[in-house]
């Protein structure tokens, strides 16, 4: 898990920070989440994107392309362990 | 991933900032002033970097050696105009990454699994992770030719490759990684150097792109050369690179112009060094190619050596090492994105070792696998350097389909999409890859069972 850096960083409990310098890290901190999108905050990306619906038609190609792949992958396979001896 | 969104203030209620944020918003404030101040060249510097990481990532050792050996055996002619093509193919198709990743903030592994489902994403994953391994073996074999030039052995090559791995994860930013790298990347125009060292005769690299024929040779040759120089150029590895790179920088939208920029500076440069390879290579010619049969033992830069002198002979070593670390950097970092993507934690160069422990131990773990594999005695080092590309293209078809489908899903990328013209290009390039991958693998296995003659 990441470490967190809420954006006041400090609470009144904090005594060995002065006020000042709190209030200028903090305007510091919001000046720089100006640069960020929204969509870019980890907070947003941890989100995960609503799975999108896929017809039979483009599942059966994907699987039939998986399908093709592995085969010809096992045959390259098999001729490098050939090739060995 | 960080799970708490909500700010420990009560007043606020704004997104709780991460350590990765913080970093992210840092360089994007560096883009945001540079923009507004119309530093153009100051901007391009700072959003140039997953484009040509990508492109001179794979010009790597089993890649450039596949380059020497094609000029070594066959000549100039066929292989000149092949390799910018082959660049044109793999700037489409990492066009697509870079968009998708701008515009979706989100790495290539993860999208697939979130919108297509788990079996989806972990068989990319997995193709990945296999595609990888093999290939990263083939990158420590390549420091290892080259630095066998300078009488060093296997232990320098894995210290060296492993050292590079841990020292550029060291300082928790994607952006002090990303210049290390780039620094580094830019060796490989060591490659053009060789190929002036060699003295080519100038008017027969230029008549050279006038398209000859196959120079001739096997059926099964020229599907090997086509399906090893494809996997030269375009790997799975690359597609999650440059996706994940991307949101990692943090590029948006609005930078998607310089991420072409990016992109085609990479494929420009890629296509130049691997020429000078080639070229470099084509020297040995006259030779018969002589030496290609100690590539195990150092034999390329030491029959350069015999042929062209003893610069040309260090400078395609070095070439060779730099090659090989850049590609254990990129190669790693792609493996170690698809993990942390696809276990669903933290993956971003921005943040701490800690913070994102999955990410970290994928980088440095599977490039420790790797080096292993080289200090096994006996090990089939040369065959596993020359297979690693085959496999890497007959695996590819898959990741460049599902990468086809993330670029046109309106719902994610909005205006976004792939133009009709990008869609054509995108499906011929994966016929392309398909039928040359296929047709090698068939064709080998049909041999090897001597069902047909070689």
């Amino acid at each position: 898990m990441s470490k967190h850096t809420p954006l006041v960083t400090a609470t009144p409990m904090s005594p060995a920070i002065p006020e000042r310098d709190l209030q200028s890290q903090e305007r510091h901190e919001d000046e720089l989440i100006m640069h960020l999108e929204r969509d870019q905050f980890v907070a947003e990306t941890s989100r995960p994107v609503p799975r999108a619906p896929l017809s039979a038609r483009a599942r059966a190609g994907l699987w039939a392309l998986r399908v093709f792949v592995v085969i010809v992958s096992l045959m390259v396979l098999y001729t490098f362990v050939e090739q060995l001896h | 991933m960080s799970t708490p969104v909500i700010s420990a203030s009560p007043l606020l209620r704004q997104p709780v900032l991460t350590d990765e944020d913080l970093a992210r918003s840092h360089d994007r404030s560096r883009v945001h002033h540079a923009r507004r101040h119309r530093r153009r060249w100051h901007l391009m510097w700072l959003l140039v970097g997953p484009g040509i990481l990508a492109m001179l990532g794979e010009n790597d050792g089993p890649s450039m050696i596949a380059y020497a050996s094609d000029g070594a055996q066959y000549g100039l002619g066929f292989f000149v105009p092949f390799i910018p093509i082959l660049f044109a193919m793999a700037y489409v198709c990492q066009e697509m990454c870079m968009r998708v990743g701008a515009v979706t903030h989100r790495g290539y592994g993860e999208l697939v699994l979130q919108r297509y489902g788990r079996v989806w994403g972990w068989f990319g994953a997995g193709d990945l992770t296999l595609t990888n391994l093999v290939t990263l073996v083939a990158e420590f074999v390549a420091i290892r030719v080259g630095l066998a030039y300078f009488h060093l052995g296997s232990g320098v090559a894995v210290a060296l490759g492993l050292a590079l791995v841990v020292f550029t994860l060291s300082g928790g930013r994607y952006w002090r990684w990303e210049r290390i790298v780039l620094g580094l990347a830019l060796f490989n125009g060591l490659f053009l150097v060789a190929a002036i060292l060699v003295k080519p005769h100038v008017g027969s690299v230029v008549d050279a792109f006038a398209f000859t024929p196959f120079p001739g040779g096997s059926f099964n040759t020229l599907l090997l050369l086509l399906a090893s120089t494809i996997g030269a150029t375009v790997t799975p590895w690359m597609i999650f690179f440059q996706q994940s790179a991307s949101a990692d920088k943090g590029m948006t939208p609005r930078d998607v112009t310089h991420g072409r920029y990016d992109t085609a500076a990479g494929a420009v440069l890629a296509a130049v060094f691997g020429i000078g390879a080639l070229v470099a290579g084509a020297a040995l010619l006259a030779h018969d190619g002589s030496g290609i049969q100690g590539f195990a033992g150092a034999g390329f830069p030491e029959a350069l050596r015999h042929v062209a002198g003893g610069a040309a002979g260090a400078v395609f070593a070095l070439g060779l090492v730099e090659a090989g670390a850049v590609a254990i950097l990129t190669i790693s970092a792609s493996t170690a994105y698809a993990a942390g993507e696809c276990v669903g934690v933290s993956h971003s160069f921005n943040s701490s070792p800690r913070g994102a422990a999955i990410f970290y131990a994928a980088n440095i773990g599977v490039a420790m696998l790797a080096a292993t594999v080289i200090l096994i005695p006996g090990a089939p080092l040369l065959s596993i350097a020359l297979n690693a590309n085959v496999l890497a293209t007959v695996l590819l078809p898959v990741s460049l389909v599902l990468m086809v489908m993330l670029a046109n899903d309106k719902g994610l990328m909005g205006q976004w999409v792939n133009k009709r013209s990008t869609n054509v290009i995108g499906i011929a390039v994966i016929a392309f890859v398909g039928i040359c991958g296929a047709a090698y693998g068939i064709d080998s296995f049909l041999q090897a069972t001597h069902v047909i003659g070689s």
